[in-house]
């Protein structure tokens, strides 16, 4: 049987940071394909390593600030997401990529093969308190459509 | 009419660390500044509050050691209700804290500083990172990830939370092993010992490298101050102990208890930066002092364990008491690795941690002060409780802010000698790594954005000349 695993990731205190966890949220409810592991995470970075365990799907779910319009869905490989240029100043300034590029070099049996960011473009990331905005609630549906396909 | 006041903290902990050059006729550096917003209000916040729930807001405080806020507010309330926690709450917060330390420092060391150690500092920007590190040194990334992550298990199971424990009360701390909980974490911490004593000849071989590749480190980063440190019967201490005082030349000037803070430590708003400057007052004058891991090796007789205690005597032999070098501070904190991972060891096979956990505390109206040695130093939180339980007054001694008037003093240096050189982009980066070195926690103030953003003003007469920034 295949497995997967699904981690949401973000801030549901902060705007369009509560992407993850609302997507997160919509998964519960939803049954999900045998083998499928769904995990929400605060923060990502390396602590992303502690929760793969060689699955042959990782699907890790982001709000974003690619430059689109806020509420497009980006379904990426592992590989097309940006490199972040400047050296980290605390564990934060780890992301997705790196995390990976890590697990592959370190722990090649615990890193799954297939990887895929499903990010959505936010717009607002520095207002405590506020709800994600409405083309990024409008978005919600349209990424746990993607990931479902992502896991057939 | 109601009115709307909104406070958007966000704008206040933007990640902007800047530094002022202020130039004489000359052209020579005359002051140099170290400016942060790292006041985030929290002092004012706190007043109206409820005293029982500073340990857990005050862990709020900061991501990068909520545990030690965390700890030094309970630490403070037990004093306020004139309390002494039982044994096996002590042990337990020591070792929930000796998680924490695990995993500051291996982040620090390993993920953070590591390329400056692998790559030099000179290296290519693209390897300046965590996956360039991994690829040049694997088996000794592999090691530091794995012993931050045992630190954050430990930190997890005993304070209830990964990042912002919960768990630590006035009279104790609210939780009790269980016995899986118990032999777990026997074998967690006996793995971390292992671990911490592989990584050592290891990053101790590529500092030493490091110092020989650039002789000017240790040639110009020599900055004689005064150190402040915790001991407990003279040896390094975490959790509890005398503050002791050292001066420049290595004589231990006092020891004092927390409590009495106010006699020995004078605070000053200055008008560049958030954070406010602190002195030793002593014998008529005041003092630039020092905190964090290399102050802590400077002021102690020596660790209470063994693999740390025979690191600690070589360090000394290499170094001499005390070190002024900044850069030492990198290999400071693998010694404390070791020694955080040890004691960690040590209090987990200690049978009375499975002891009664609390004692009841109720607040009369007082004050309750308290101090631990956070990861980048002493870090006192100082309370005024009233007889309902409600906080009239808080002040708190944050590690940053002591190595303030240090930074400043090493900046000046290192500035008058780079700005000759006229490059601005080695200025830049070796004024980043003697801030670096220093360890200044900037993380809450600039996780947003994830790197650091970064601007130096040379400035002559109140006039800015030059600004150099990072593109």
């Amino acid at each position: 049987m295949a497995t997967a695993l699904i981690l949401c990731i973000g801030n549901d205190l902060v705007a369009d940071d509560g992407a993850g966890k609302a997507v997160h949220a919509c998964l519960e409810k939803i049954t999900l394909p045998a083998g499928t592991r769904l995990v929400f995470l605060g923060l990502g970075g390396i602590d992303l390593l502690e929760e793969i365990n060689g699955e042959d799907l990782l699907v890790v779910v982001d709000a974003v600030q690619l430059g689109a319009a806020a509420g497009t869905v980006h379904i990426l490989d592992w590989q097309s997401i940006p490199v972040r240029q400047p050296r980290p100043v605390s564990g934060h300034g780890i992301g997705v990529r790196e995390a990976i590029e890590v697990g592959r070099r370190l722990y090649p049996e615990k890193t799954p093969q297939r990887i895929f960011l499903v990010g959505i473009e936010g717009a607002c990331f520095d207002q405590l308190g506020q709800a994600i905005s409405e083309p990024v609630a409008a978005a919600i549906p349209v990424a746990v459509r993607e990931i479902l396909l992502l896991l057939r | 009419m109601s009115k709307t006041i909104k406070i958007d903290p966000v704008t206040r902990i933007e990640g902007h660390a800047r530094i002022l050059l202020e130039c004489d006729d000359a052209g020579k550096v005359d002051e140099a500044f170290f400016c942060v917003n790292e006041l985030r209000g929290f002092e004012r916040i706190l007043v109206g509050m409820e005293a029982s729930t500073l340990p857990q807001v005050t862990a709020r405080i900061c991501g990068v050691c909520p545990t030690a806020h965390h700890l030094a507010a309970a630490k403070a309330l037990d004093h306020a209700a004139g309390v002494e926690p039982p044994v096996a709450a002590r042990l337990l917060r020591e070792f929930m804290y000796m998680g924490h330390v695990i995993h500051s420092h291996a982040l620090s060391l390993f993920v953070l500083a590591g390329p400056d150690l692998v790559f030099g500092l000179n290296g290519p920007a693209a390897t300046q990172n965590i996956v360039g590190m991994v690829e040049a040194e694997p088996e000794l990334s592999k090691k530091g990830l794995r012993l931050r992550s045992l630190g954050q298990k430990i930190n997890e199971t005993i304070g209830g939370r990964g990042i912002h424990p919960v768990t630590a009360v006035a009279g104790g701390i609210s939780f009790r092993l269980t016995d899986s909980q118990f032999e777990r974490l026997q074998e967690l911490t006996a793995e971390a010992v292992v671990l911490s004593s592989e990584l050592a000849g290891r990053t101790k071989k590529l500092l030493f490298d490091l110092f020989d590749a650039n002789p000017v480190l240790l040639d110009k980063l020599n900055v004689p101050s005064w150190y402040v440190g915790t001991v407990n019967g003279g040896k390094v201490n975490f959790y509890d102990g005398e503050l002791r005082v050292i001066d420049e030349s290595g004589s231990v000037v006092t020891e004092f208890d927390s409590r009495d803070y106010r006699d020995h430590i004078v605070e000053r708003a200055v008008h560049t930066s958030y954070a406010k400057e602190v002195f030793i007052n002593h014998g008529g004058g005041e003092h630039m002092y020092r905190v964090s891991t290399l102050a802590r090796l400077n002021v102690a007789d020596g660790m209470e364990t063994p693999l740390a205690q025979a690191e600690f005597e070589e360090f000394r032999r290499n170094f001499g008491r005390p070190c002024h070098n900044a850069v030492i501070q990198m290999y400071a904190k693998l010694i404390e690795l070791i020694y955080a991972c040890e004691k960690a060891h040590e209090l987990i096979n200690n049978p009375a941690l499975r002891g009664e956990t609390r004692v009841p505390a109720t607040f009369r109206g007082g004050r309750g002060v308290a101090h631990v040695e956070a990861p980048r130093g002493v870090l006192i939180h100082d309370y005024e409780i009233d007889s309902k339980g409600i906080v009239r007054a808080a002040n708190m001694i944050i590690a940053t802010q002591q190595n303030t008037a240090a930074i400043n003093k090493t900046l000046k240096e290192a500035a008058n000698n780079m700005l000759t050189a006229g490059d601005d982009e080695a200025m830049l980066n070796g004024l980043e790594f003697v801030v670096r070195c220093y360890d200044p926690c900037l993380a809450c103030s600039t996780h947003a954005v994830g790197r650091m953003d970064f601007e130096v003003e040379i400035r002559h007469g109140g006039r800015t000349i030059r600004s150099l920034r990072r593109k």
